[in-house]
């Protein structure tokens, strides 16, 4: 390659990056958690997925190239209680047997009122999609970034509670859903 | 209706105190043993809730009747020989032991488990433990025992009574049946008035 070239293709990619189609790809880092709260009997109860995977590409000044896409293990929750962590992969709740992976994928981003980030996308969780919005806080960080996206989302929106589990007296219908994922570059 | 008791009969409160605690303490005792045998399911939790809230309603009466016995009188004791008086105030002793150590050993067992603890779902209350499988499974047993003990107590309890009324033909059965009346006219023994 010739030094001419050779500024010319430097000089391409210096003005190629910032116009990326896509922002910054990152994977999940150790450490990162999944998580969702729940109320029981007027207590609180908090879980976690044990098992989850994420797709993130990111970029603040470019949300509209931005996409998260989470699959869940369901069959991997864990809240601290053996009988109800028996209980939710049972065809009662997730029905992990028959809808193993939950999926979320984001269709665009907005700003709410507040000036913060919003992710709307779609949730598929015991077989039924519908549209969930997350407040998106983004960190850059030494060598990678910290993402955290709390929402909530309605449990009986998505059959988990069937039956006599439909009770939102005991089981109240909100659960809170709350990430942070510790992102190291692609 | 008299508020507080006299020399004859014991006054509605104190009528009502007892009555109404002893339905609930047997109702939620034999409660507790049909809603074991049901199937997992939510109604079992909700029936569990309804146990503990009955038991909890239980602990709340005794120490409103507790107060209440240091405000109100008693009608006296039926005269009666010393052994008798030993036992009768021991078996009373017992049963105010059994029935606060009741609601207390299942509130700690529920704690030790780990569960909830709602009040017939308006608000929650403290866990009295930590969570210790271990410590909820000692705890389950001595609940349960002492369900049984407490049937024991009944029968001094109530076969004392009943020897009062049809043995002796006095008035301390009578004095304590919801809308009873003293008839007999028991003579009443100056300064026995506990």
């Amino acid at each position: 390659m010739n030094p001419t070239l050779r500024r010319l293709s430097i000089l391409g990619l210096a003005l190629a990056v910032p116009f990326a189609a896509n922002a910054a790809d990152y994977k999940l880092g150790t450490g990162s958690t999944l998580g969702f709260s729940g109320k029981f009997q007027g207590e609180r109860f908090d879980g976690a997925f044990g098992k989850f995977d994420a797709a993130i590409s990111y970029d603040p000044a470019n949300l509209a190239g931005s996409k998260f896409d989470v699959t869940v293990d369901v069959a991997s929750a864990k809240t601290g209680n053996g009988d109800r962590d028996n209980a939710l992969p049972t065809a009662d709740f997730f029905d992990a047997g028959k809808f193993p992976k939950a999926h979320y994928v984001t269709t665009g981003f907005s700003k709410d009122a507040k000036g913060g980030v919003v992710a709307n996308g779609n949730l598929t969780l015991h077989g039924v999609t519908k549209p969930v919005a997350l407040n998106v806080t983004f960190n850059p960080q030494a060598g990678g970034a910290r993402l955290s996206v709390a929402g909530t989302v309605s449990r009986l929106a998505f059959g988990v509670g069937s039956g006599e589990y439909k009770d939102t007296s005991t089981i109240p219908d909100a659960i809170e859903v709350n990430a942070t994922l510790n992102l190291l570059p692609k | 209706m008299p508020l507080r008791s006299d020399a004859t009969r014991w006054s509605t409160v104190a009528k009502t105190f007892h009555w109404t605690m002893a339905l609930l303490i047997l109702g939620n005792g034999a409660f507790a043993f049909w809603m074991d045998g049901l199937k997992p399911s939510l109604n079992k939790l909700n029936m569990f809730a309804l146990h503990k809230s009955v038991g909890l309603t239980v602990l709340a009466l005794f120490l409103l009747r507790v107060l209440w016995r240091f405000a109100d009188r008693r009608p006296p004791h039926t005269p009666g020989p010393r052994w008798q008086m030993i036992a009768m105030h021991a078996v009373h002793a017992l049963l105010y032991v059994v029935i606060v150590a009741l609601p207390l050993t299942g509130w700690a067992f529920n704690s030790a488990h780990g569960y909830p603890l709602q009040y017939f779902k308006q608000f929650n209350l403290p866990a009295l433990t930590g969570h210790d499988e271990g410590v909820a499974n000692v705890l389950i047993v001595v609940h349960e025992y002492l369900f049984w003990f407490l049937l024991l107590l009944l029968l001094p309890h109530v076969g004392g009574a009943l020897k009062h009324h049809i043995v002796d033909r006095d008035d301390t059965l009578r004095r304590m049946l919801p809308f009873g009346r003293a008839k007999r006219n028991t003579p009443t023994p100056p300064g026995d008035s506990a």
